[in-house]
């Protein structure tokens, strides 16, 4: 603790004795001295790869900017024109459509899924050690690699899905095409974001239920309340804050899915099956329309904050930033 | 009877479930041991009836794969050390330092974590340009700390919560400097945490794809995700490579995971953990 105060020229120290107001501002400066310089580096990088990045990205979608001028910096000022344009182009507009619903559904279906998981871990069945490791493993598997196991096994030609379908008698699935269209696309999809996920829930609404007393359930059953009673009046209500964290995570998650749709979507005709996420990375990427993916960008981005704000709300009445 | 039927009942929802979770697993791995003849069939077989090796020589080999291995490792590794050195320190700050200024910063961390990538990507890529480091290591592994250092800050914070207050002020008392006590009270303690952020970071960066997809081109530099998308992404997919690859690109996570997760789950509530 002796770098920055050590800069007070030696002559004045003999100076005595020192004007209070100095010796405060010393004290000051000493005692900030570690602090700042331990946030210092995290600051700098968090403003120089999140926060500039930002702002620069809400700039760009108010220009016309095109490939040459994203180097040389020479693009037109066009007010909303962007924007407008996200809204009436038929593609991004429905990808902006296709994330929000199909966003929601992995959200519903990796709770509801996951939640019954939950319930069933709870159980403390024989083998429940083994369930565990087994309901774990799909959350580390790498989305990219996820995504390559289920497009092979939604293959049309060769895939296992279309071959358990049609021995169980759905003859209409032999060589069934799931990326031919973007509602069995998404069906292939929605399978693949729900294997993924719903093994965090299921462990963190596991965690949340083993925090409910046994005597609070014990005493709701005395009082006659039957199993789907208990669920509902006790355990539901006491999981609330945990359940409204998990959703707002998988929302947000859910919401700027990349990876599975730009490998599995990737053949779907008109690339009608795109997110906002992925089409605003084609209209900048694929399409040198970095004006015009920034807008695309920004819009989710705004759909996004209003959900981080509600979870930073919450997270602040949990008490945790105090 | 009753007690049969219900019980019955969950254990049949267990073995389901489990069917779910690991099948894919188990076709990705039975999948990389088959010979062509018996992947591209109609009448896939359950159980491999001559499992064989040659499939993983063969992608580590010819298919580039055993280099994006390679730089996969060499970027999740630099995304790792650099973000516990530079995040470590934040996170103590944030832990012991309660005013209204901290707040206000702790909300900003953690906001950031839930941003989507797509909205921070074209002027990374702008930068990195400007650098002259697209397509190098260092374009992944700097960039890779925009969302990995406020994850390691949210999660190392609540490691350090977790230890208390009394100690440092008593390793003070005895005159330890604030650098002293932390050096040797407070580090070591964190130690669990600190490895359990480790973990979480390097996965950052061995799953990350968006930017990788951005800023590499060469062949040489392609970390397995990228060469996944490829392989994938091709009309006459070779699916034996493809799953060999991804058995070999999730071995690590899997294990990792199995080994660790039970401080997973703490680390969940301290913080955000996403696959």
């Amino acid at each position: 603790m002796s770098s920055a105060p050590a800069a007070v020229p030696a002559g004045r120290s003999k100076r005595a004795p020192r004007p209070p107001a100095m010796a405060i501002a010393r004290r000051a400066v000493n005692r900030l001295t570690l602090p700042v310089l331990l946030l210092l580096p995290s600051l700098i990088i968090i403003a120089g790869l999140v926060g500039y990045p930002l702002v620069r990205t809400i700039y760009l979608s108010f220009t016309d900017t095109g490939l040459g001028d994203l180097i040389y910096g020479t693009s037109e000022w066009v007010g909303l024109e962007n924007f407008k344009e996200v809204f009436t182009d038929e593609h991004l507009r429905t990808s902006l459509v296709n994330t929000v619903v199909f966003g929601t559904a992995c959200v519903i279906g990796t709770m509801i899924f996951g939640f019954a998981v939950a319930l069933l871990l709870n159980q403390r069945l024989k083998g429940n050690l083994l369930f565990g490791i087994a309901v774990l493993l799909p959350w580390a598997v790498p989305a990219l690699a996820a995504s390559a196991i289920w497009k092979w096994l939604f293959d049309a030609r060769y895939g296992f899905v279309n071959w358990a379908m049609v021995n169980l008698g759905f003859d209409g699935f032999q060589d069934y095409a799931w990326f031919a269209d973007r509602e069995s696309a998404y069906v292939a999809i929605f399978i693949t974001v729900v294997w993924q996920s719903f093994p965090f829930v299921a462990l963190s609404l596991l965690a949340g239920l083993q925090t409910i007393p046994k005597e609070t359930l014990q005493a709701a059953a005395v009082d006659g309340a039957n199993a789907f009673q208990r669920f509902r009046l006790v355990t539901l209500p006491l999981l609330r804050p945990i359940v409204a964290v998990l959703v707002i995570f998988s929302t947000i998650w859910d919401f700027k899915i990349f990876d599975q749709i730009y490998v599995m979507a990737a053949g779907v005709p008109d690339r009608s099956a795109d997110t906002a996420a992925v089409a605003a990375y084609r209209e900048g990427f694929a399409l040198s329309h970095y004006g015009l993916g920034s807008a695309v960008a920004v819009v989710l981005f705004l759909i996004l904050l209003a959900f981080a704000l509600i979870y930073v709300r919450l997270v602040g009445k949990e008490g945790e930033f105090s | 009877m009753k007690w049969l039927l219900k019980r019955g009942w969950m254990y049949a929802a267990m073995l389901a479930v489990s069917a779910f979770a690991l099948f894919p697993i188990y076709w990705v791995v039975i999948t990389s041991l088959k010979p062509r003849s018996e992947i591209y069939t109609r009448t896939p077989d359950l159980w491999p009836s001559d499992p064989q090796w040659d499939q993983y020589p063969r992608v580590l080999g010819e298919g580039h794969v055993g280099r994006a291995l390679l730089n996969s490792l060499i970027v999740a590794s630099g995304t790792m050390v650099i973000c516990l050195l530079v995040s470590a320190g934040a996170a103590y700050v944030l832990a012991r330092y309660r005013v209204r200024i901290t707040r206000i910063l702790l909300i900003l961390v953690l906001m950031t974590q839930m941003f989507p990538l797509v909205v921070l990507v074209i002027p990374l890529f702008v930068t990195m340009r400007k650098a002259g480091l697209l397509g190098t290591y260092w374009s992944l592994i700097i960039t890779y700390l925009a969302f990995s250092v406020p994850l390691a800050i949210w999660v190392m914070r609540g490691f350090v919560l977790s230890i208390p207050d009394e100690l440092e002020h008593a390793a003070r008392i005895d005159g330890a400097t604030r650098i002293g006590a932390m050096w040797r009270v407070v580090l070591p303690l964190a130690a669990p945490g600190l490895a359990v952020t480790a973990v979480l970071s390097f996965l950052e960066g061995w799953k990350e794809f968006l930017l990788a997809l951005t800023f590499i081109n060469d062949e040489d530099r392609k970390t397995v995700p990228l060469v996944l998308q490829s392989f994938v992404g091709r009309g006459d997919t070779d699916w034996g490579a493809v799953m060999a690859t991804s058995v070999l690109y999730t071995l690590p996570v899997a294990v990792v995971f199995v080994l660790a997760r039970k401080h997973l789950m703490t680390a969940r509530t301290a913080g955000a953990v996403k696959g």
